[in-house]
């Protein structure tokens, strides 16, 4: 094992390798300041990892406890408003009401929020997708909505993101309903390979496509320079499959404890910093640990200048919902930089749990008609994400700040 | 006189006719910020404001700025480069301006700084529920609201200093070449005839035109500041105005008399004496 150590399974030989670079200031690119801790937290997190080792059988451990019941469904009709910082409102909206879904679904909850910050430009792009795609389980007779929750953080321009935001969804769906069975991981690798070959393609014939208000000048060479986190979430009746590449990252909260269901991939990682160096990448410390001394995570979608040592495949990670899960939390480095998993699932909770909504009906501003709908649980979501935003803002974080927030909780009804 | 006098008590008003230069306003102008600011805080720390008269507060300090910024641009009028490079203005602050003035976007971190303080000060009261009434408590339908004039405003912002880029770059265009040769050789030819004339009102005519396209550029620059400080002052709750207007003085005010203190010591220590 300890031949292994600087290699492949982080997450278990490895719990004291949590990075501390020194540099903190003036940082304003993804870089540093990370605290590697959710390391040690992998044994709960229960990673499914592609490279085989040993512990990962513990993934299997289920506690499979499905509420027939609880899965009743929460009216339909209301398409909620969703009051954020996200042009995605809309969309959601149609998308929901374009699906001839049955009636009988889980309704998904969430809050988005989603802002340029102290940055100067705006490169993040959130994509939810509620019931994107369903499922016929041969359990059930009813088919299952499939959500999806995704987070996107563009570096270099923002159109790599918002291809991502406009396209994964769609991939996705394709890549699972090809397959017979539910093969999450193959999935899931295939349509990031997907996702990444066809922002190539676009920067390949960028001419034609030129619609999209990049500040990038596409016809360059330095088009190349420009890529995207990707974490994104399915969310299954059964199942939470998160699938990530960047820095991004997905946090769940059950019972109370943030569990990390992605890794950040940095590139002092030390699995990462193997398979880049036996590529023949190096990394080099420029403002915190940088493939060649320019990017600072080591798997992105784009960026092909900066292949074969950035590579666009995602680690999926298949967590079995179960009663105690609460909320599921995906987020930009924006959040992460600035707020511990643990905080951010504390505060999450507590929005979630409370009563009433933490800023009330009567809260300054002109959101009473928002505060007034009456949707209270999608509105705990929307207080939750906008506080962790803010919290982000307060403690100085100098990135754009992306936050989504899923109610995971089944409707005792 | 008489009237000056009167007038300080509300508003600043304009310039003295005939015998005041802009410096001497900016000096009421400061002096009258401060008084706002007594104002803003005392409305801030007192429970029994209505919401009525925390908005005619809000409305009137506004006015101050708006007013200011009318005498800046008849100023801009008569002279765009001293407006441009202020005398009355420190050097620490001379070093951090953008087209003459402070940097529009500059309002949203300043916004995002108050509020973060006021969040971390009352996020007890706002995890359990409670309203804080502050900058702390941006709702959501805010935020998006802030962020959206944000994105706008920096997207103006690289406008304008793309447009300032490019009226710089005309100083070394055709007829400033041309001119400053044809002068230069006029002073080693020593013709000092009719010529000189006309060409002394040529650099005369071409200096005014770049003038003229400095005081446009400075004109937008200062629109883009008045509308960005009123936009974000509409997104907020009368209350949550009044601290931004605090932060906004406070950090106006203070960081104009360190960086006068500065010029002050860094005067006092060209002398021979000891520099700690």
């Amino acid at each position: 094992m300890a031949g292994m150590c600087c290699g492949i399974n982080v997450g278990e030989t490895e719990p004291t390798s949590p990075v501390e670079p020194a540099a903190r200031t003036g940082h304003r690119r993804r870089v540093e300041l990370r605290q590697l801790k959710i390391i040690s937290d992998m044994a709960e997190a229960r990673m499914k990892r592609q490279k085989v080792g040993e512990e990962e059988k513990v993934e299997e451990e289920q506690i499979q406890l499905r509420l027939p019941a609880s899965l009743s469904p929460p009216p339909l009709e209301v398409a909620r408003e969703c009051d954020n910082a996200s042009e995605n409102c809309s969309e959601v909206v149609a998308k929901t009401d374009g699906e001839e879904q049955a009636v009988v679904e889980e309704f998904p909850k969430f809050g988005v929020t989603s802002v340029c910050g102290r940055r100067r430009d705006m490169e993040d792009a959130i994509s939810i997708r509620p019931s994107f795609c369903s499922k016929r389980q041969k359990t059930s007779h009813q088919s299952e909505g499939f959500h999806l929750y995704g987070v996107f953080d563009g570096h270099g321009c923002s159109h790599v993101a918002m291809k991502c935001k406009e396209r994964m969804h769609a991939i996705i769906k394709e890549e699972i309903e090809s397959r017979e069975s539910e093969e999450w991981s193959e999935t899931m690798i295939q349509s990031f390979t997907r996702m990444d070959s066809e922002v190539g393609e676009r920067l390949a014939n960028a001419a034609g496509d030129v619609s999209s208000s990049c500040r990038c000048e596409l016809q360059t060479p330095q088009c190349d320079a420009v890529g995207s986190t990707a974490v994104v979430a399915v969310v299954t009746p059964e199942k939470i499959v998160v699938s990530n590449c960047g820095d991004s990252r997905a946090v769940l909260c059950r019972n109370g404890v943030a569990i990390p269901l992605s890794v950040d991939h940095k590139p002092d990682r030390p699995d990462e910093l193997k398979r880049i160096e036996e590529a023949g990448g190096r990394v080099i410390y420029w403002d915190g640990p940088r493939v060649l001394g320019m990017l600072a995570m080591s798997r992105a979608i784009g960026d092909n200048y900066l292949k074969p040592y950035v590579i666009p495949d995602p680690e999926v990670t298949v967590t079995d919902r179960s009663p105690d899960d609460e909320c599921l939390i995906l987020a930009s480095d924006g959040l992460w930089d600035v707020v511990p998993n643990e905080t951010a699932v504390s505060v999450a909770r507590m929005c979630l749990n409370a009563e009433k909504p933490p800023s009330p009906p009567r809260s300054p501003g002109n959101d009473a008609v928002i505060a007034a709908d009456g949707e209270s649980s999608d509105k705990a979501c929307s207080d939750a994400s906008i506080l962790l935003t803010k919290l982000a803002l307060a403690r100085h974080s100098c990135d754009n700040v992306s936050v989504v927030v899923v109610d995971l909780r089944r409707n005792p009804l | 006189m008489t009237r000056h006098k009167c007038s300080s008590s509300r508003t600043v008003g304009g310039l003295e006719p005939g015998l005041e230069t802009f410096a001497g306003f900016f000096e009421r102008w400061l002096q009258e910020q401060e008084r706002d600011l007594q104002d803003l805080i005392r409305v801030a720390k007192s429970d029994s404001e209505s919401t009525q008269s925390v908005a005619e507060l809000v409305n009137r300090v506004m006015g101050h700025y708006s007013n200011y910024y009318r005498v800046k641009s008849e100023s801009s009028k008569h002279n765009a480069c001293e407006m441009l490079t202020p005398a009355w203005r420190s050097h620490l602050e001379d070093a951090f301006l953008w087209i003459g003035g402070w940097r529009p976007s500059m309002a949203f971190h300043l916004l995002y700084s108050k509020s973060g303080l006021q969040l971390e000060a009352g996020l007890t009261e706002l995890l359990a529920g409670l309203s804080t009434g502050d900058l702390g408590d941006l709702s959501a339908r805010q935020l998006a609201r802030v962020d959206e004039l944000h994105r706008h405003t920096v997207r103006e912002e690289k406008e304008l200093t793309e447009k300032m880029a490019a009226h710089q770059e005309t100083v070394a265009d055709s007829s400033m070449v041309q001119l400053s040769h044809v002068v230069t050789e006029l002073m080693h030819g020593g013709d000092s005839g009719n010529g000189t004339e006309s060409v002394d009102q040529r650099v005369n005519s071409a200096l005014v035109s770049k003038e003229e396209g400095l005081e446009q550029i400075l004109g937008k620059a200062d629109d883009l500041r008045l509308k960005t400080l009123k936009k974000v002052v509409d997104i907020l709750s009368p209350i949550q105005a009044v601290h931004f207007l605090i932060a906004a003085a406070e950090l106006h005010l203070r960081v104009h008399e360190w960086g006068r203190k500065k010029d002050a010591q860094a005067k006092e220590s060209t002398k021979p004496t000891k520099i700690c």
